[in-house]
């Protein structure tokens, strides 16, 4: 089947990802000038030539976009894929965007995760922390989710522990809290909807090839 | 009035008017198909025991099947989808007979998926399932290639002509994990990220457990091992095992079987394509097309369904989710003027017998005829207009003198006059 006329088109993590993201496809020869006009307002850039479309959504809405195939490749933190649990082939770690999953609190908290006491946990990825607790260390806990601050959760006593991003652990520091555990590590991904990835397959496999030629 | 009992629940929707009309034409299309194949049609109950789609035997995880309650406290459940349905049946009705059964079937299945994702709760599935017949090697072969030239031949028949049908086996895995000396549970976990195609999910999970460099080739190469046959050729030189190798031979005389059938041009191969369920014991296929985000047709080969059920017998099918086929089909823009082929007769009070006869009269001509009481007030322009709001196809006006004139609601550029006048003995004599 060939579809020289079809767009290969992206949704991309906003932020610095999507900056990440752009900069690492111009050293494969894929660019986008309407992208790099700052004050545009539009939400679909088109690049006519190589037959690409590309968008910015929010994070956590990407997998969705190509789970639907409205995006047949989507950029995002293996956070996010983790929690959507949508179904897409994640196919490249980009490489940037390096932290971890972990666990935190105070160091007090340190004894709660060692019997399979009941806890209570805040974070803004419920499903990542509920899998964690429930599949990997047995323990029965309470999921509180929350929308941002979250190292407000043991400081406050809402919570006894948080699962959260770490990046450099600043944050936790300043607030008298510690690394636990980790849960797992984190970086960028590229993920594809199952069925470009049989439709497009030549397309996309040089993609994925030229990439990885430069990560 | 409270308007809440206007509102179907999430995850489940009306379908009505033209929709309906394709959604059936396309069901009436497959089955035909299916028919025509031998699969003769079967029709299992909606909900049953709970242990018939149990994790041993389903597919579909416990909570999310619709469960209940009967009077005497048993489990039950709302297929989620027909095939172990249909097993329970073969083994059933059919535990002597050792030549194969070939069952059809269509109707709506249940899954209590996750809120807010857009999925429907209720989807029609169509498939098939080929049951018993000759186990040896060359016998699965012919089964195989014979079930996947009628799922070429059903996605054609429907209408479909962009598709394509990645095909893999997981005996080809399953040599190699054999062959590593794996756990069980890491081979489940390297399944799983095989089946996500994620090369470093793999990389990492082999690493960690020690396996020798040259044993994890294989694995690494799994994601990256599809596309045309040339693959399978391609394989074969990372692998030793004979499982794997049997994998492999066992694809290759499928493929040139479907390639002399003429099917060549809708196959492709996935060595990478698993199934997360332990529930396939060979073949595997999906079909794919634009438009939709998922595959539009699903199957493989599941050897040991049977024996759950206490019958011994290898058994192939597919199913397709017709809801998903008809989106596909829609945004591929592959209907064409899909109009209700019905006619309506409205006369006035003192024709009331006439009427009928002139109906019937029509309608052994061929026609699907409604009949309606001309209401008193309206005008027959009201009826043009309810004609092009109901997707009519022809309006006939019984007067009382007898005449009919003939309004033709399917031509775009409606003047609204008649055009034709029918006398009422030119339908049903003097």
């Amino acid at each position: 089947m060939s579809n020289n006329d079809r767009y290969l088109t992206f949704a991309l993590g906003k932020g610095r990802l999507a900056n990440k993201t752009l900069s690492l496809l111009e050293q494969i020869g894929i660019t986008c000038e309407e992208m790099k006009d700052k004050d545009s307002r539009k939400l679909i850039f088109v690049n006519e030539e190589q037959k690409l479309r590309f968008f910015l959504a929010k994070g956590p809405d990407v997998p969705t976009y190509v789970e639907y195939g409205v995006a047949d490749i989507g950029v995002v933190g293996k956070d996010t894929i983790l929690e959507e649990q949508r179904r897409a082939y994640e196919v490249l770690d980009l490489g940037f965007g390096k932290c971890r999953m972990c666990v935190c609190g105070p160091a007090s908290a340190k004894d709660l995760l060692q019997h399979h006491e009941m806890i209570r946990v805040a974070s803004k990825y419920p499903n990542i922390a509920k899998d964690y607790f429930y599949n990997k260390k047995f323990q029965t806990v309470d999921i509180i989710k929350l929308n941002g601050s979250v190292e407000l959760g043991p400081i406050v006593g809402l919570s006894d522990v948080i699962v959260d991003i770490v990046e450099t652990g600043s944050t936790l520091r300043e607030n008298g809290l510690e690394v636990l555990e980790e849960v797992c590590p984190l970086s960028a991904r590229m993920i594809v909807n199952q069925v470009s990835m049989k439709l497009e397959a030549e397309r996309i496999r040089k993609l994925i090839c030229d990439l990885k030629s430069v990560i | 009035m409270d308007v809440k009992v206007l509102h179907t629940p999430e995850g489940v929707r009306d379908i009505y008017g033209d929709e309906l009309q394709k959604k059936l034409k396309l069901q009436t299309a497959l089955m035909k198909t299916f028919r025509s194949f031998g699969f003769q049609r079967i029709a299992t109950p909606v909900f049953e025991f709970f242990d018939v789609f149990s994790k041993e035997i389903g597919t579909t995880k416990s909570n999310e099947l619709y469960k209940f309650f009967d009077k005497e406290g048993n489990t039950l459940a709302l297929r989620p989808d027909f095939t172990p349905s249909i097993a329970r049946c073969a083994a059933k009705y059919y535990m002597e007979e050792d030549l194969p059964l070939a069952f059809s079937y269509c109707g709506n299945t249940f899954v209590n998926t996750t809120e807010l994702q857009g999925k429907l709760k209720e989807v029609t599935q169509a498939g098939v399932e080929l049951i018993g017949g000759d186990n040896s090697d060359a016998g699965k072969v012919a089964a195989d290639a014979n079930v996947l030239h009628l799922a070429v031949s059903a996605l054609k028949a429907a209408g479909l002509s962009d598709f394509q049908i990645s095909i893999g086996n997981v005996g080809f895995l399953k040599g190699l994990s054999k062959e590593a000396g794996l756990a069980p549970e890491l081979e489940d976990a390297v399944r799983e990220q095989i089946s996500n195609k994620n090369y470093f999910g793999v990389e990492e999970l082999i690493l960690e457990s020690g396996i020798d460099k040259e044993k994890a080739e294989g694995f690494m190469k799994l994601t990256e091992l599809y596309g045309d046959a040339s693959c399978l050729t391609e394989a074969e030189k990372l692998i030793t095992n004979e499982q794997s190798k049997k994998a492999l031979r066992h694809l290759q005389q499928v493929n040139s079987l479907l390639e002399e059938y003429g099917d060549g041009d809708h196959i492709s191969f996935d060595l990478g394509l698993v199934s997360k369920y332990n529930y396939y014991t060979g073949i595997l296929f999906k079909a794919y097309t634009y438009g939709v985000g998922d595959a539009i047709l699903k199957g493989g080969r599941y050897d040991s369904l049977l024996s759950c059920f206490g019958k011994d017998a290898p058994a192939i099918g597919f199913v397709i989710p017709v809801d998903d086929l008809l989106s596909a089909m829609n945004s591929q823009k592959l209907f064409h003027n899909e109009k209700q082929q019905i006619d309506l007769l409205v006369y006035d009070e003192a024709m009331q017998l006439e009427a009928v006869k002139a109906a019937d009269a029509l309608r052994k001509q061929g026609a699907d005829v409604m009949t309606s009481l001309y209401q008193k007030g309206k005008d027959i322009n009201d009826y043009v207009q309810y004609g092009y709001r109901n997707l009519i196809r022809k309006l006939y006006h019984l007067t009382s003198d007898g005449k009919i004139p003939v309004y033709d609601l399917a031509d775009d550029s409606p003047d609204g006059l008649p055009v034709d006048n029918l006398e009422l003995s030119d339908l049903i004599g003097k």
